[in-house]
């Protein structure tokens, strides 16, 4: 919700400035950072954690959040293993039906959240552990799925017209999530539903049906990025996607969308991935630790929310600077304690 | 009575955990392998009742494991540099705190979101022990272990220590006026600054006896075994949290009870043992305790719609 024009540039044009700035600086500093298949390499190992960002975005601009997320990842590639080489199922008929529990999962945490009115924080976090438990259940912590037939591996590890394989499902849900968030109604929804749940109520959104449709879609996205990363690595396992959750919502938020929800871009979290995707890759051809990447993107996130543009909506009212958004429109506070 | 109703069913249902492993399984009830246990669990009930506080204040804090990491490396490398652990452990809680306070600076001081605030402090602490000490463990002299002390003693008084920071907090946030101030930010700081309140120092307070407690925490665990993972505390925000929500603080913050955490945090630390006792694949560990949060969610859910019609 842009209430007042910030005479500052917007976040993402900042941001826009950040990537250029770090591609520049890495040219410069690391030997065959900026070679096409250097690049080719950076998308191939951000689409996963880039498609995760991109479905958390709709999730938050609503004011919530998805840890299940990364597990979700851990369970879909188990079963499509499953499906694949127990079931004995052809890889794109495992895939649709991986696809089919990735909207259920989601669905549940959609359920919990819509249903109970329990924070989205809590819910996901009881399916964050029972995803990942399931997943090690169903494998015994040991079971691993390989041998992918090569036409499978192809989306992962191969190219099409020059560019990798996977960079063609993950641009096609950019496409669709940029339209949905920025082109629909349902999209101002979402963002009248994270700036002002009761209000969007009072507006006539239905609120419990969008705020279902973004988990079922998180869930969704999950489930896909499972698929492109089982054939990425050419190996399901149960820890697949450990920690992906936390990266997914850094991006988002170093994407300026507003962890409060109600503000936000789409196209802001794509330069968010690639800020940190350029970061990883550009320091260990600069010779630098890989750990100095997770320091800097600790110190990233905490410019890109202290940064100019955040403090109008956070400064300027006390109240919501101190307080945790009420995450639900029925989190009515009884105090009956 | 009702009062407490929501902390009373969680200790119910690890009531009938604890009936069924004795029932079936009257092994777990050996007293060696249950101390130990209780032992390890010792350092999650100090960070757990600590946690249950910042979410009474309404906010969160996901970098305590990060936190853990970083006192259990410094405390190690104090330890083997020969400083004895009465200096070597004010040194921790004291570093933990300076942890926390920059989590608080942040929070309270610019009013950042605290969630954002402690995941990126949470990464950052993280990678920047692994840069510093390359994944290195350190090894312990010979008498850390136990404060010196046989073992079982050792347990023993971790074990104390933990019921003590436990009792001392539950009673605190009952008893002390800075334990209602910080129920009165979490319900709504503004009205609490009406009331004379300064929300913002009981916030940056309640950060730094988080880090304090995290702090304390890495200490007694650094004591158990001879040497100091650099990974120690991983997972150990989510942990807590989840120990917290199943014992019934809310994360909207302003109500929750601090004696119901032990009871929550047990119910979520004996899954591991009971599978173990009742010879299931222990790979079901992560799913149970999901279930367990996901079945707390439920109740509190179900309930709160049958109270507010």
């Amino acid at each position: 919700m842009n209430l007042s024009k910030p005479a500052l540039p917007r976040h993402e044009t900042f941001l826009l400035l950040v990537v250029i700035a770090e591609w520049l600086c890495f040219n410069w500093l690391g030997r065959g950072f900026g070679s096409l298949d250097n690049t080719r390499d950076i998308v191939r190992h951000s689409v996963e954690i880039g498609l995760l960002a991109l479905a958390m975005t709709p999730v938050i601009l609503t004011g919530g959040i998805d840890l299940s997320v990364g597990s979700l990842l851990g369970l879909c590639a188990i079963l499509f293993g499953k499906l694949w080489r127990d079931g004995g199922l052809p890889p794109w008929l495992a895939g649709l039906c991986t696809l089919g529990l990735g909207a259920l999962a989601g669905g549940l945490n959609a359920a919990l959240i819509t249903r109970l009115g329990m924070p989205p924080l809590i819910v996901t976090l009881g399916t964050w552990s029972l995803f990942r438990g399931l997943a090690e259940a169903v494998t015994r912590g040991v079971d691993t799925f390989t041998n992918f037939p090569p036409s499978f591996l192809f989306l992962g590890q191969d190219r099409l017209a020059g560019i990798p394989a996977q960079a063609f499902p993950f641009l096609a849900v950019a496409v669709a999530l940029w339209l949905l968030v920025h082109r629909t109604s349902w999209g101002r929804s979402f963002r009248a539903i994270g700036f002002a749940p009761e209000g969007a109520r009072y507006a006539g959104i239905p609120v419990q049906r969008r705020l279902a449709l973004v988990y079922v879609l998180a869930g969704l996205v999950a489930a896909l990025a499972a698929i492109i990363y089982t054939a990425r690595v050419g190996q399901a396992r149960a820890d697949a996607g450990t920690g992906y959750e936390l990266f997914a919502i850094t991006a988002v938020v170093l994407g300026g969308t507003s962890i409060f929800g109600g503000a936000g871009s789409v196209h802001g979290t794509l330069l968010g991935v690639a800020a940190l995707a350029i970061l990883s890759n550009g320091l260990v051809h600069a010779r630098q630790p890989r750990e100095a990447s997770g320091v800097l993107t600790g110190v990233l996130l905490l410019l890109a929310v202290a940064g100019p543009r955040m403090p109008l909506g956070i400064l300027g009212s006390p109240r919501k600077s101190l307080a945790k958004p009420s995450r639900q429109p029925q989190t009515g506070e009884s105090n009956d304690a | 009575m009702r009062r407490y109703a929501r902390e009373f069913s969680v200790a119910a249902a690890l009531l009938v955990i604890l009936l069924a492993l004795a029932v079936f399984a009257p092994a777990f009830y050996q007293a060696q392998p249950l101390l130990s246990l209780l032992a390890r669990e010792a350092p999650a009930l100090v960070v757990t009742c600590g946690m249950a506080l910042v979410l009474i204040c309404r906010q969160i804090d996901i970098s305590v494991g990060s936190q853990f990491a970083v006192v259990s490396v410094c405390a190690g490398l104090l330890t083997a540099a020969n400083w004895p652990l009465a200096a070597a452990a004010p040194a921790a809680v004291l570093l933990g705190a300076a942890l926390g306070a920059f989590n608080g600076a942040l929070v309270a001081g610019l009013g950042l979101p605290s969630i954002v605030v402690t995941l990126a402090t949470m990464v950052a602490w993280r990678e920047g022990l692994r840069w510093l000490r390359q994944g290195l463990w350190v090894d312990l002299p010979e008498g850390a272990q136990w404060f010196g002390l046989p073992q079982s003693a050792g347990q023993w008084l971790l074990l104390g220590l933990a019921l003590l920071v436990w009792v001392a907090l539950a009673l605190g946030s009952r008893l002390l006026a800075a334990g209602r101030f910080v129920y009165a930010v979490g319900s709504d700081a503004e009205a609490a600054r009406l009331a004379g309140i300064r929300p913002r120092l009981t916030t940056f307070g309640v950060f730094v006896l988080m880090g304090g407690l995290a702090g304390l925490a890495a200490m007694m665990n650094v004591v158990q075994s001879p040497q100091v993972d650099p990974n120690s505390g991983t997972g150990l925000e989510l942990k807590t949290i989840a120990a917290a929500v199943v014992s019934g603080i809310p994360v909207s913050g302003g109500r929750g009870n601090i004696w119901g955490v032990l009871a929550g945090l047990l119910l979520l630390a004996c899954v591991s043992p009971a599978l173990t006792h009742l010879r299931v694949e222990p790979q079901w560990e992560k799913a149970i305790q999901g279930g367990i949060i996901l079945g707390a969610v439920a109740a509190e859910g179900l309930h709160r719609r049958r109270a507010i019609p």
